[in-house]
C-alpha cells in the first residue's frame, strides 16, 4: 500500500556546499539519501515529493559538518499482509518462485500455487497446468495475495499466494495476455 | 492454600498426555544399545519428582529402582523438553553436607539418611522440577499443535516450512528466509550451515494416509473429516489437561530457584522450623517464596530465612538466641562449628539452666548462683532492675498527675478544649478518607471545598460548645462532596460553553 507521509532526517552537509545554493543541494542530497531505502516502520520510499521545511543548521564539533534537520513529504510502499499485488516473476524452482513488486520481493511457495499447475524443469523452469493453458515462468506477470511478511529494520520480504479467485498468471512474458 | 498441588496434578497429567509412550532422545546420537523398553519411565521419573524439591540423581535413581544411565538418558530428554532444570557440579565434602542438611531439612522423615551419607568428590547432577516452565510449554505446545490441525483445517495460507535433511543438522526455515537460502548455482534452497539441500517439511497430516482418492472433490472432502475428526479427538483427549491448565492459570508456580538458593533456603527453613517440631511442614513456606524473595500476598512474613543462610548471620542468630536464653536443638550446635569457644560454652551452660527448670529470668536466678553468672548476665540483672525501678516511678508519677486533674473540678474550660481538640482530630481524619474517595473527581475542587471548610470552622469552633462543634464539623464535610461535584460540573460546563 501507498502512503504519503512527513518524515524527518538531520543532513550533514559539508562546509565546501555552503554558498548562494546551499538549499538545493540540501535537497537534492536528501532526495539522493531517502529514495530506494526502506525502512522496516514505513516501508520503501518511492520519492520525495517536497521539502516542509530546512532547520537552522548546527556545526558539528571537531569536523565543521553542519547538520540541518529536514521535514519533508514523500511517498512511501509498504506491503501488508493480506495485500493483493501485481508482480513479475523473477525465478522459478521446484519450490516455488520468487516474484517481484516494485522494490518488494515475495516468494509463492509450490503449496501455495494451486494443485493443478505442476513444476516443469528444463530450459526454462515454470509451473504449468496439465493442458499448458497456464504457464507461469521468469518475467510472467502474476497477481498474488500477501500472506506473511517479514520485516527487518532496514528490509521487507514478503510471502505470497496465489491459490486464491482471481489470483495467478495475468501476463506472460513479453506483454501478452 | 498452597498452590503446589495443582501444579503437581498437572505435571502428573502432562506426563501421562505426552510422555507415556517410549520417547524418542533427539538428535541421530543414538546408540544401538538403547533398545531397552523405556515405556513409561518418564511418568514414573515425573511423578517422583513432584514429590521432591531437589534431588540428587543418585538418590533419584536409587528410590525409584532405576539405572543410574537409564534414569539419566530419560532426564536429558525431559531436559530439552525444558520440564525440568538440571544441575551438574563438582562436589566437595561441603556442598554435599549442604546438600544433605537442605534434605533433610525438607523431607518428612528427616532422620533416614544422615549416618549413611559418606560424601565424595565427585560430580553429582541434580534435577528439579520447573513449574512455571512447565506450565508454559504445555500451554504452547497444545496451541502449536491445534494449530497445525486448524490451519490445515481451514485450508490456511501457511508459510512453508523447510528442514535441513542432515542428521546432525536439522535446522528449520520458513519460507520467509527464502531469499537467504537461494543456492546461486543450482537455484535451490540450501542449509545455512551445512549447505544440505532443504525438504519441505510435510505438515499434511491427513494427506499421508488417504492416499489418492476417487475423484478431488471427493478426497477434499474426507480430508477434511479426517481432519475434523483428528481435532475433535485432540480436544477431547488434552480436555483434562486443559481444565487443569485453566485451574493453575492465576496461581503462582512453585519456584526452588537454583540448586545452591534453594538449598540456603531449606536449610534456613528447617532451622526455624526445627525449634518447634509441630510445625514441621516445611513445604509450604518454602513454596511460598520465589528464588527472588518476593512473598506471596498471604504468605508475607517468612523473610527472615534469607539472612540466616551465610556464616557470620549464623553467629549473630545463635548470639541472639544465647541472648533470648532459647533451648538449642542439638544440631545446631553441630551446625556452627565455628562458634567461639566461649559462645558455646555459653550456650551449653544456659541450656542446663533451661533444663533444670528453673526460670532463666526473674530473680529467682539471681538469689541462687549469683557467683555463676558471667557478665552479660550480670549486666542484664541490672538493666531489669533499672526499668524495674523506671516504671514504678513512672507509675507513681501518673498517679500523681491523675491526682492533681482530679482536684480542681472548677476548671472546665481545659477538659473541654481537649475534647475540642479530639473532635477535631477526628474530623480531619474523616476528611482525609473522604478526600481520598474523593480523588477521583479532580483534586483541585477538594482543596477548594476544604480551604473554605477550615474557615468556616474556625470562628465556630472558638465560640460554641464543644458538641455543637463536632456536630456543625460533622455536618459539613457531608456536604463537601456534593460541591465538589457540583463545582466539577460547572467548570466543565463552563469551558463547554
Ligand atoms: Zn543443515
Amino acid at each position: 500500500m501507498f502512503f504519503h507521509i512527513y518524515l524527518e532526517r538531520n543532513m550533514q552537509l559539508h562546509p565546501r556546499h555552503f554558498g548562494p545554493h546551499l538549499r538545493d543541494k540540501l535537497i537534492s542530497k536528501l532526495i539522493q539519501d531517502v529514495e530506494g531505502t526502506c525502512s522496516g516502520r514505513h516501508g520503501f520510499v518511492v520519492a520525495v515529493t517536497a521539502v516542509e521545511t530546512i532547520g537552522q543548521g548546527l556545526i558539528r564539533d571537531g569536523t565543521g559538518y553542519v547538520t540541518f534537520p529536514m521535514k519533508y513529504q514523500c511517498v512511501v510502499f509498504r506491503p501488508f499482509k493480506g495485500e493483493i499485488l501485481e508482480s513479475v516473476v523473477t525465478m522459478v524452482n521446484k519450490m516455488g518462485f520468487f516474484a517481484e513488486a516494485g522494490p518488494v520481493q515475495i516468494f509463492v511457495s509450490n503449496h501455495l500455487i494451486p494443485d493443478d499447475m505442476v513444476f516443469q524443469s528444463g530450459d526454462v523452469p515454470s509451473y504449468e497446468t496439465s493442458d499448458g493453458s497456464v504457464r507461469i515462468q521468469k518475467d510472467s506477470e502474476v497477481r498474488l495475495k500477501i500472506v506473511g511478511t517479514r520485516v527487518d529494520a532496514t528490509e521487507i520480504f514478503c510471502i505470497g499466494t496465489i491459490k486464491d479467485d482471481f489470483l495467478g498468471l495475468i501476463g506472460n512474458p513479453g506483454g501478452g495476455a | 492454600m498452597s498452590s503446589v498441588e495443582p501444579f503437581r496434578k498437572l505435571v502428573k497429567l502432562v506426563a501421562r498426555a505426552f510422555y507415556d509412550e517410549e520417547i524418542p532422545p533427539k538428535g541421530a546420537n543414538r546408540s544401538k544399545s538403547d533398545k531397552s523398553d523405556n515405556r513409561g519411565i518418564a511418568v514414573v521419573i515425573l511423578d517422583a519428582l513432584t514429590r521432591r524439591q531437589w534431588v540428587k540423581e543418585e538418590d533419584l535413581a536409587r528410590d525409584l529402582r532405576l539405572h543410574p544411565k537409564q534414569l539419566r538418558r530419560t532426564l536429558r530428554v525431559l531436559e530439552e523438553e525444558l520440564l525440568i532444570l538440571r544441575e551438574h557440579r563438582r562436589e566437595t565434602v561441603k556442598g554435599a553436607k549442604i546438600y544433605n542438611a537442605a534434605v533433610a531439612a525438607v523431607s518428612e522423615q528427616p532422620t533416614e539418611r544422615e549416618g549413611e551419607e559418606k560424601p565424595k568428590v565427585h560430580t553429582h547432577s541434580y534435577c528439579c522440577l520447573d513449574y512455571a516452565q512447565v506450565y508454559d510449554i504445555v500451554r504452547y505446545r497444545i496451541h502449536r499443535s491445534k494449530k497445525k490441525i486448524k490451519d490445515e483445517l481451514e485450508d490456511r495460507n501457511t508459510v512453508q516450512e523447510y528442514i535441513c535433511p542432515a542428521a546432525s543438522c536439522g535446522r528449520r526455515y520458513s519460507a520467509l528466509d527464502a531469499l537467504r537460502l537461494i543456492n546461486v548455482y543450482d537455484g535451490n534452497f540450501h542449509c545455512e550451515l551445512c549447505d544440505a539441500e532443504l525438504v519441505a517439511e510435510s505438515d499434511k497430516l491427513a494427506a499421508a494416509e488417504l492416499g489418492d482418492g476417487d475423484g478431488e472433490d471427493n478426497a477434499r472432502r474426507r480430508r477434511r473429516e479426517k481432519l475434523k475428526e483428528l481435532y475433535d479427538k485432540l480436544e477431547k483427549q488434552l480436555r483434562p489437561l486443559m481444565e487443569q491448565l485453566a485451574r493453575v492459570k492465576d496461581l503462582t508456580p512453585p519456584d526452588f530457584g537454583s540448586l545452591e538458593a534453594w538449598e540456603k533456603k531449606a536449610i534456613a527453613t528447617g532451622r526455624l522450623a526445627g525449634t518447634d517440631p509441630s510445625t514441621s511442614d516445611l513445604s509450604k513456606p518454602s513454596h511460598g517464596q520465589g528464588p527472588t524473595g518476593t512473598p506471596m500476598p498471604f504468605l508475607g512474613e517468612t523473610k527472615v530465612e534469607v539472612a540466616l543462610a551465610g556464616g557470620d548471620s549464623k553467629k549473630e542468630e545463635e548470639k541472639e538466641e544465647a541472648a533470648q536464653l532459647k533451648v538449642l536443638p542439638p544440631w545446631m550446635i553441630r551446625q556452627g562449628m565455628n562458634l567461639t569457644a566461649s559462645q558455646r560454652g555459653e550456650i551449653t551452660k544456659q541450656e542446663v539452666k533451661g533444663e533444670d527448670g528453673v526460670s532463666p529470668d526473674g530473680p529467682d536466678v539471681k538469689d541462687v548462683k549469683p557467683a555463676d553468672e558471667d557478665k552479660e548476665e550480670v549486666q542484664r540483672k541490672i538493666q531489669e532492675e533499672y526499668l524495674k525501678a523506671y516504671y514504678a516511678a513512672l507509675l507513681q508519677r501518673q498517679q500523681q498527675t491523675e491526682q492533681q486533674a482530679a482536684q480542681p473540678v472548677t476548671a472546665e474550660t481545659p477538659v473541654a478544649a481537649t475534647d475540642d481538640e479530639e473532635a477535631g482530630e477526628r474530623q480531619v481524619g474523616m476528611k482525609a478518607k473522604r478526600d481520598a474517595s474523593d480523588e477521583v473527581e479532580g483534586e483541585e475542587e477538594d482543596e477548594e471545598v476544604e480551604w473554605e471548610d477550615a474557615t468556616a470552622a474556625e470562628p465556630v469552633d472558638t465560640t460554641v460548645a464543644s458538641q455543637d462543634t463536632s456536630f456543625t464539623n460533622g455536618d459539613v464535610p457531608d456536604t463537601a462532596p456534593d460541591a465538589g461535584g457540583e463545582f466539577d460540573d460547572d467548570d466543565v460546563d463552563w469551558e463547554e460553553g
